[in-house]
């Protein structure tokens, strides 16, 4: 009995020691495995295109055929990743990362969070053949990255829909509101929106701003140095609120998310919707070469064709373990037909100019109004500070389901751009 | 050293064994409810410098039209998942019976239980989608036209709601299952032979023996209506423009979308603090009701 006593009293005594231990190791942190050797590079990249990460992968394979670095590709959920960029940008960086390019690069190279890669720059001899697009990776004349793939925003009709129906695209405001009256006799919704997720309503404000007031007023609202309650925005939202009283957009649209929007624009329901390339995925694969492209109206003829055009991009932390390895890297991914084959997938504007044609015409259509545009804003929620963008995003919903609070949601965001780039 | 222990173990061993739980529970939720409260008082972005702005969160919630409406949804929610437990108690009633057929009823009045809450949310929201969804047929069948629920800031609260008291009065009907198979035959015999039937039954016999199920049922009734999120999040986004969110919501989308974890963090603090309110009355329950029983 007493040896059985004493048996039993060691693994007690045993298992209070682990306690002990387990309760240390919980208050100092459980430690971390050491991470990644020199003769390797780490990349995170948040590509929601299953076929685009495929190419990646197959791009990062021959590179390491090629210089014998070993390349690590992580995958993040496309939406979890924008909040987690922020936690590993600094604790933990990878050598490589996707993101978007201006404002949002921005954010992260005021906090020296990217690395300046100018050196690259000129040495591949970039700007040459990025032409206006260098200026979106661009701050105080050095550059934090390279630009991948864009999406140019605009109208997107069926041809057969709008053959049936002898409808044309409008060129000007007056010929919008006539397209508008012509396909509600002809039983159609004139414009397919759907903005449960927000952003789209967001765009449409976008468009509108830049054909009636221009690109630099545009971007000065975006900066915080126009008042939302200015009266140079008040032509945008009379239009807007023509369009909605007229019956334009798709009922009850804040239950609608863009896919669902895009349903409709497949299923002949309605005549046009403003949205990117990527609405061709609420199209079956066979209607897909129905899907036609054609920039915004013009408002006012004087000014010049400023488009929406937002560019993703690819940047080197500042935190990197291997940044000679990265430059290697990301200017392998970035030759012409590695570039290409990567964006090819989700049909992506190449922000290289000297790519072949593709053999998408909705790319090749988006590239010629890239060519002819003026000047280009990225997106409300890109352009913007994250904070004004939320606010925004959510007062524009409600202007589109509630015009007549147009007053009051306009004094709400001038009081969130005073108290966020406090004025 | 054995002495030493010998000497000891009466104290030693209860902290040993507490010790691991005590650890995780202070780095877990202690800590990490003070540094909530911590950056409460700063205004923080989530990864630059904080500065310090004093109560300058707190008052401007109180300014927040936003704040009012997520606050009056959480009453809202709170309210109507007090349905759950007697309804719950009602299902759970009716298939308590001895009939052919009722286990196959008890299954399938369980199944929401089983599902995630983000996949009864989609079904919800295709259920609720105008034109196409199953409550529009419905409206079409009988000649009318369904109300967008989702899209009219009056109603969606109580949308979203219905669509998560399904899964909470499942979970209240298995607890009420349970606590129905525990009921005395002896107290129930006796009070058959006093002439109590049905509703006086019910009432007078039953009920009592279910008082503690009915409090547990309570409790985690008003904790899933405080902590909603999920359904939020899957079925509207907090939308539209913000009529459907609730404290939490506004919590997560204030420090994720638009990075001001301060105010984020001020948000939380005042979602713990009505928490609190109901974890004080719960906990004194429990302890009143452990000195009755010992």
């Amino acid at each position: 009995m007493v040896f059985k006593w004493t048996e039993r009293s060691s693994t007690r005594r045993t298992f209070l020691k682990g306690a002990g231990g387990l309760s240390a190791a919980a208050l100092a942190g459980f430690p971390l495995p050491a991470l990644a050797q020199a003769a390797e590079v780490t990349v995170i990249s948040a590509e929601n295109n299953a076929n685009a990460l495929e190419v990646l992968r197959r791009i990062a394979a021959d590179f390491q055929k090629e210089s014998g670095t070993k390349v690590v590709i992580n995958n993040m959920d496309h939406e979890a990743h924008k909040t987690a960029i922020r936690n590993y940008l600094v604790a933990g960086a990878p050598d490589v990362c996707f993101w978007f390019s201006g404002n949002r690069m921005k954010a992260f190279v005021n906090r020296g969070l990217f690395d300046d890669i100018s050196d690259l720059f000129e040495k591949e001899k970039y700007k040459d053949v990025l032409g206006a697009n260098a200026a979106t990776v661009t701050v105080d004349g050095k550059q934090y990255g390279l630009p991948t793939g864009g999406t140019m925003w605009g109208m997107f009709y069926r041809k057969d829909v709008f053959a049936e129906h002898g409808l044309t695209m409008p060129k000007t405001w007056d010929e919008f509101l006539a397209f508008g009256q012509k396909s509600t006799s002809a039983g159609l919704t004139p414009v397919a929106i759907g903005t449960k997720e927000l952003w789209p309503a967001a765009g449409w404000f976008d468009q509108m701003n830049l054909r009636v007031n221009g690109l630099d007023k545009h971007l000065a609202l975006m900066d915080g140095k126009m008042a939302y309650t200015d009266a140079a925005l008040k032509p945008v939202f009379d239009h807007w609120e023509e369009l909605i009283k007229l019956g334009f957009f798709t009922p009850d649209h804040t239950s609608f998310g863009w896919q669902e929007a895009g349903a409709f624009l497949a299923q002949k329901k309605a005549g046009m919707m403003n949205l990117g390339a990527f609405v061709k995925y609420a199209f079956p694969e066979k209607d897909v070469g129905q899907l036609t492209f054609a920039p915004f109206p013009i408002i006012d003829a004087n000014l010049p064709r400023y488009e929406e055009f937002s560019l993703n991009s690819v940047h080197i932390p500042a935190n990197a373990k291997n940044k000679a390895g990265a430059r290697e890297f990301i200017a392998y991914f970035y030759r012409p037909e590695n570039l290409g084959a990567y964006l090819k997938p989700a049909g992506n504007v190449p922000p290289r100019t000297d790519l072949p044609p593709s053999d998408d015409p909705l790319v090749n259509a988006a590239v010629e109004s890239m060519k002819t545009m003026a000047g280009a804003s990225q997106y409300y929620d890109r352009d913007t500070d994250p904070d004004m963008a939320q606010a925004g995003l959510v007062g524009f919903q409600e202007f589109m389901a509630k015009p007549e609070r147009r007053d009051a949601i306009l004094a709400r965001l001038e009081g969130t751009r005073r108290r966020i780039f406090k004025i | 050293m054995t002495n030493l222990w010998r000497r000891h173990r009466s104290w030693l061993t209860p902290t040993l064994l507490i010790l691991p739980a005590a650890v995780l529970f202070t780095v877990v939720i202690l800590a990490s409810s003070i540094q909530s409260l911590w950056i409460s008082l700063h205004d923080w972005d989530g990864f630059g410098p904080m500065v310090w702005i004093g109560l300058g969160n707190y008052r401007e919630l109180l300014q927040d039209p936003q704040f009012y409406t997520s606050l009056k949804n959480n009453v809202i929610w709170l309210v109507m998942f007090m349905l759950a437990p007697p309804i719950g108690l009602a299902i759970a009633l009716l298939v308590n019976q001895k009939i052919r057929g009722m286990r196959l009823m008890k299954s399938l009045f369980f199944i929401p239980l089983v599902l995630a809450s983000v996949a009864v949310g989609v079904v919800f929201t295709w259920v609720y989608t105008p034109e196409f969804g199953l409550l529009a047929l419905i409206f079409r069948f009988f000649g009318a036209t369904a109300p967008a629920v989702l899209s009219d800031e009056n109603f969606v609260t109580f949308a979203v709601v219905i669509a998560a008291l399904w899964p909470q009065i499942a979970f209240c009907m298995v607890l009420y299952l349970a606590g129905l198979n525990n009921l005395s035959e002896d107290l129930i015999g006796a009070g058959r032979v006093d002439g109590a039937r049905g509703w006086y039954m019910l009432r007078h016999i039953v009920l009592p023996q279910l008082t503690q199920v009915t409090f547990i049922a309570i409790a985690v009734t008003v904790v899933g209506a405080l902590r909603s999120f999920d359904m939020i999040s899957v079925m509207t986004r907090g939308g539209p423009f913000g009529s459907s969110s609730v404290l939490a919501y506004q919590m997560f989308e204030q420090s994720i979308f638009s990075y001001r974890f301060g105010y984020g963090a001020a948000i939380a603090s005042v979602l713990f603090a009505i928490m609190v309110v109901f974890i004080a009355w719960y906990l004194t329950r429990i302890i009143r009701a452990e000195e009755r029983g010992s």
